[in-house]
């Protein structure tokens, strides 16, 4: 089982003083599948991604990557064990070039020594043309490569978070997390991010999706886990979930009681 | 390197060879080595705070941890060869002491950490007399001397500390070409997706923070043994927000702009004492102007000419 599943999390909660955004919520993502996060806003998700990635450490639980106890690690060891995110909130580095900012995640794994920078090593020399293929590579993957030498913030909405996506493969990751991927993009634009996400998944590389646009998702994925207020109310094959009567409780009940 | 890349280096360092030979008046002379003195510890303050972003007002002290070290050490007989390995070693040993329990923390942890720091180490100098000379500092310290050779003169001084801080700003662009310096400034830009790309942040700004303290303690060593005398005024906390002033005038997270900043700022003084006490408002206003119209500082201004001239 264990060689099975790429991420086993077990009893993961996390409180923001009175409000439990997560309630002790079990996932198990077999390796190599998109398994998309689905959940109303403020379900709870991407305090899940936090949680999983490091960003925000959950108060209690047990989360393993490849059978490693990641639980309380700081997110550089997390994503130096091959899992990388991007940002709901994009979060790209503004005084770095686009190709730059791919660059700083594909020295992920190769530790910098004072001497060979300043002696300007052969090593040295040798790790920078590595590093430069490889954020050359995973931009092409997104189609940016012709971007660069841009900044970032010269970029529309969309591509940045395609650079988010490079960035997060520039690492080489075993595990990817995205969350909302294709906010602020059209439907073309969607479109082509759904490819590269299939592209991902042929790589095998196991992508976690986190959308509330559950109709996008669909498709793609081979398991959804629906969260709401913190607890995970469902999970299974896309077309399951989306006849389980919690799941439209939770969409379509919120969504009357509000409107 | 394209034309545009190697032209102003080029200017820069024809000027800076050329300089001697226009002037022999030692008491200019004296005040560009100071000039490159400071470009080199503002280089040093450029890493922490220009590329990481963290406040640090213990430039200054690790100036003076560097000048008195060897200033203290050469007068009581040791050669100097071992005074640049002294000061490195002292301002290491400080600047570890008060990042590793600092760095982890907020931005104005390490600000207000460094403003105690340099608020100690100016007690100190002014108090251990009988070893610092107090607050009229220490004289007649021996110069530069690597078995028998060194330099002679203010003039062949001047053409030492031009290569030193060629040698300074050469090591700081190999680092930000380098994945350290990328990313030093992801963790400025954010911390959080830095760590997520593998950067360990904590690190990134200890090393920076160092390096930083090793420039300042580097250049302290030279500057007690090029000029010849100390005294705690140099090294004080307005001397630190003057470093730090020279870096946001100049540019912060540009080479040149530090190098800009540091020797303006401390030429600018001495060309205004015409003015008397007149020259701080023009100097305050002068500072403000640069801020306000070009936010980036004077590097950045800099950096829009080839486009004007390409325009034409
Ligand atoms: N740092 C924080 N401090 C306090 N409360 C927080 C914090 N972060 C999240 N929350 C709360 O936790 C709950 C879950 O938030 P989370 O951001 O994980 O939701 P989400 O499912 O990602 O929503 P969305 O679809 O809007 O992105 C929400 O009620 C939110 O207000
Ligand atoms: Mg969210």
């Amino acid at each position: 089982m264990t060689d099975q599943t790429i991420i086993t999390a077990r009893g993961v909660t996390r409180r923001f003083g009175g409000l439990v955004a997560l309630d002790s919520v079990d996932l198990d993502v077999p390796h190599g599948i998109v398994q998309a996060i689905i959940g109303p806003n403020g379900s709870g998700k991407t305090t899940l991604l936090n949680a999983l990635s490091g960003a925000s450490h959950a108060d209690a639980g047990s989360i393993r990557i490849d059978g490693k106890e990641i639980f309380r690690l700081r997110p550089h060891r997390i994503a130096r064990l091959g899992l990388a995110r991007t940002f709901q909130n994009i979060r790209v580095f503004s005084n770095l070039t686009v190709l730059e900012n791919v660059k700083v995640a594909a020295a992920c794994n190769s530790p910098m020594s004072m001497f060979s920078i300043m002696l300007s090593t052969t090593t040295q020399r040798q790790r920078e043309t590595e590093i430069e293929s490889a954020a050359r590579q995973a931009l092409e993957i997104v189609g940016l490569a012709g971007r660069a030498d841009d900044r970032p913030t010269q970029l529309p909405y969309a591509q940045q978070r395609l650079l988010e996506i490079a960035r997060a493969l520039a690492s080489k990751p075993s595990v990817l997390l995205l969350d909302e991927p294709a906010a602020g993009m059209n439907m073309t634009e969607s479109m082509t991010l759904l490819d590269t996400i299939a592209k991902l998944k042929g790589k095998g590389i196991t992508v976690l999706l986190v959308e509330h646009n559950v109709r996008l998702v669909m498709g793609i994925s081979d398991r959804v886990a629906v969260l709401d207020f913190g607890k995970k109310i469902a999970e299974g094959a896309p077309s399951d979930v989306q006849r389980n009567p919690l799941v439209i409780e939770a969409y379509l009940g919120r969504r009357h009681r509000h409107a | 390197m394209t034309v545009k890349h190697w032209f102003p280096l080029a200017l820069g360092a024809v000027v800076a060879l050329l300089i001697p030979a226009v002037t022999h008046d030692n008491y200019v002379i004296q005040l560009l080595n100071i000039a490159i003195l400071n470009a080199i510890v503002v280089l040093g303050l450029n890493f922490a705070t220009g590329w990481v972003g963290q406040i640090n007002f213990g430039q200054a002290a690790f100036y003076g941890l560097g000048a008195y070290t060897t200033g203290i050490a050469t007068k009581a007989g040791l050669p100097w060869i071992t005074t640049p390995f002294l000061s490195v070693v002292i301002v290491m040993g400080a600047s570890l002491v008060l990042g590793l329990p600092t760095l982890r923390l907020r931005t104005y942890y390490l600000a207000m950490t460094t403003i105690g720091f340099g608020e100690i180490v100016r007690l100190i100098i002014v108090h251990w007399e009988p070893v610092t000379g107090g607050t009229s500092g220490l004289r007649a310290i021996p110069g530069i001397n690597v078995f028998g050779i060194g330099p002679q003169g203010q003039i062949q001084h001047y053409y030492l500390l031009i290569v030193v801080l060629g040698l300074a700003a050469s090591i700081a662009a190999r680092i930000r070409q380098s994945s350290l310096g990328r990313a030093m400034i992801a963790t400025k830009d954010s911390e959080i997706a830095a760590e997520q790309s593998g950067v360990d942040t904590t690190r990134t700004k200890l090393i920076a923070f160092t390096i930083g303290a090793v420039y300042a303690g580097l250049a302290g060593c030279l500057y007690a043994s090029s000029i010849r005398f100390i005294s705690p005024d140099s090294f004080s906390g307005t001397q630190a927000i003057l470093l730090m002033t020279m870096l946001i005038v100049g540019g912060m997270g540009s080479i040149p702009g530090c190098i800009i900043g540091a020797v303006g700022l401390t030429i600018l003084p001495e060309a205004l004492r015409f003015l008397g006490q007149w020259y701080l408002v023009l100097y305050g206003l002068g500072v403000i102007a640069v801020i306000v119209l070009a936010p980036g500082g004077l590097a950045s201004l800099a950096s829009r000419l080839p486009r004007w001239a390409g325009a034409r």
